[in-house]
């Protein structure tokens, strides 16, 4: 997709894709000279600059890197997909391209492990469930738990394929820190159907705050 | 006219304490050689390991200490990894991963360094000129 663009600028993004090790500063480094080096043993030499900001998705701190691209024929962006979209609006005149594939709201869980922990449904159950979401990290989506698959503490999606480390049943995690609690009898209450429409099956969202407006 | 292949080490300072070591019998070799000193060989991160490939290197060595004798206890295991990373970037981008080297060497063992040594003007010799690195 770059390959026609001989000036080329990679923004980065310090907070959330850098805590994930794919669009911080080091990552833009690594991907600006990895590129460089591709290029040139494909027989082309490009002009490959960098610059990273705290926030892409935050129009404030965009400023350094949308000088920084004033330049340049294309800007390749690690950000996720917020981030991309901010940047692309700033740059009106200017190509801008996704670098990575924003996956999901996570958690770093230990070095080099990342768990989906929110799907942003936006009917938020932490609250019944012991801070532990049925909703991403049940691969069923149950909301009344655990079926009938887990086996050792385990999910059933474990004998379908290997994964290291293995993938705990989430209902049983809810039951045992509610048991913990003392609340385990917030699990007699049947919770109902959930209203998905203020979730992405209700199209584009947003969030206004008046308290906030200029 | 015909370059000097060029090669880097990074280098842990209690693996390699004395750099000309391994610098003088590189250059004896026909290489231009460049050893940079680090802390610990996890110091070293995978956008040095590129850069220094991309702007001067054609080969490119990280030095470090046995994993069981690293005094940053995880540094020579971090190290491993992170120059499998690099070297998996290197296959990616169409340059030979062997370009990128490393070894672990017990402290100032002469015996390790000059078997490195070896390794290294072998690669040099069967690799040549990096087409990935700044144009000469």
């Amino acid at each position: 997709m770059v390959k026609k663009y001989d000036r080329l600028l990679l923004a980065g993004c310090d907070t959330c894709v850098a805590e994930c090790a794919a669009g911080g500063r080091k990552e833009v480094a690594e991907l600006a000279a990895a590129l460089q080096m591709a290029f040139r043993v494909a027989g082309q030499e490009k002009n490959i600059t960098e610059a990273t900001v705290d926030r892409q998705c935050v129009h404030e701190f965009l400023l350094d890197v949308v000088e920084s691209a004033q330049d340049r024929d294309a800007v390749l962006s690690l950000a996720c997909g917020a981030g991309v979209q901010a940047l692309a609006t700033r740059l009106p005149e200017t190509p801008v391209f996704p670098a990575l594939n924003t996956l999901f709201i996570g958690e770093t869980a230990e070095r080099g492990l990342w768990l989906e922990n929110c799907r942003g449904c936006g009917n938020c159950m932490l609250g019944l469930t012991g801070g532990i979401c049925p909703v991403s990290r049940c691969a069923k989506n149950l909301l009344n738990g655990p079926c009938g698959g887990a086996r050792n503490g385990l999910c059933e999606i474990n004998l379908a394929k290997e994964i290291i480390p293995e993938v705990p049943c989430a209902w049983l995690q809810i039951y045992d820190r509610l048991l913990a609690l003392g609340e385990v009898d917030r699990l007699m209450e049947i919770a109902p159907p959930k209203d998905w429409s203020y979730g992405d099956a209700s199209g584009p969202r947003r969030v206004v705050r008046p308290d906030q407006q200029a | 006219m015909s370059q000097k292949i060029t090669v880097v080490l990074l280098a842990c300072r209690q693996a390699v304490p004395d750099p000309a070591l391994l610098a003088i019998p590189l250059e004896q070799g026909g290489l231009k050689a460049r050893v940079i000193p680090e802390p610990c060989s996890s110091k070293v991160e995978v956008f040095q390991m590129l850069r220094t490939l991309a702007g001067e290197a054609d080969l490119l060595w990280v030095v470090g200490c046995p994993e069981a004798a690293c005094q940053l206890v995880e540094g020579s295991f971090r190290m491993a990894k992170r120059v499998a990373h690099a070297q998996d970037y290197l296959g990616e981008i169409g340059l030979e991963p062997q370009r990128l080297g490393m070894a672990q060497i017990p402290a100032d063992s002469r015996e390790a360094l000059t078997a490195m040594v070896g390794d290294i003007l072998e690669r040099a010799r069967s690799l040549g000129a990096n087409p990935g690195r700044t144009p000469r």
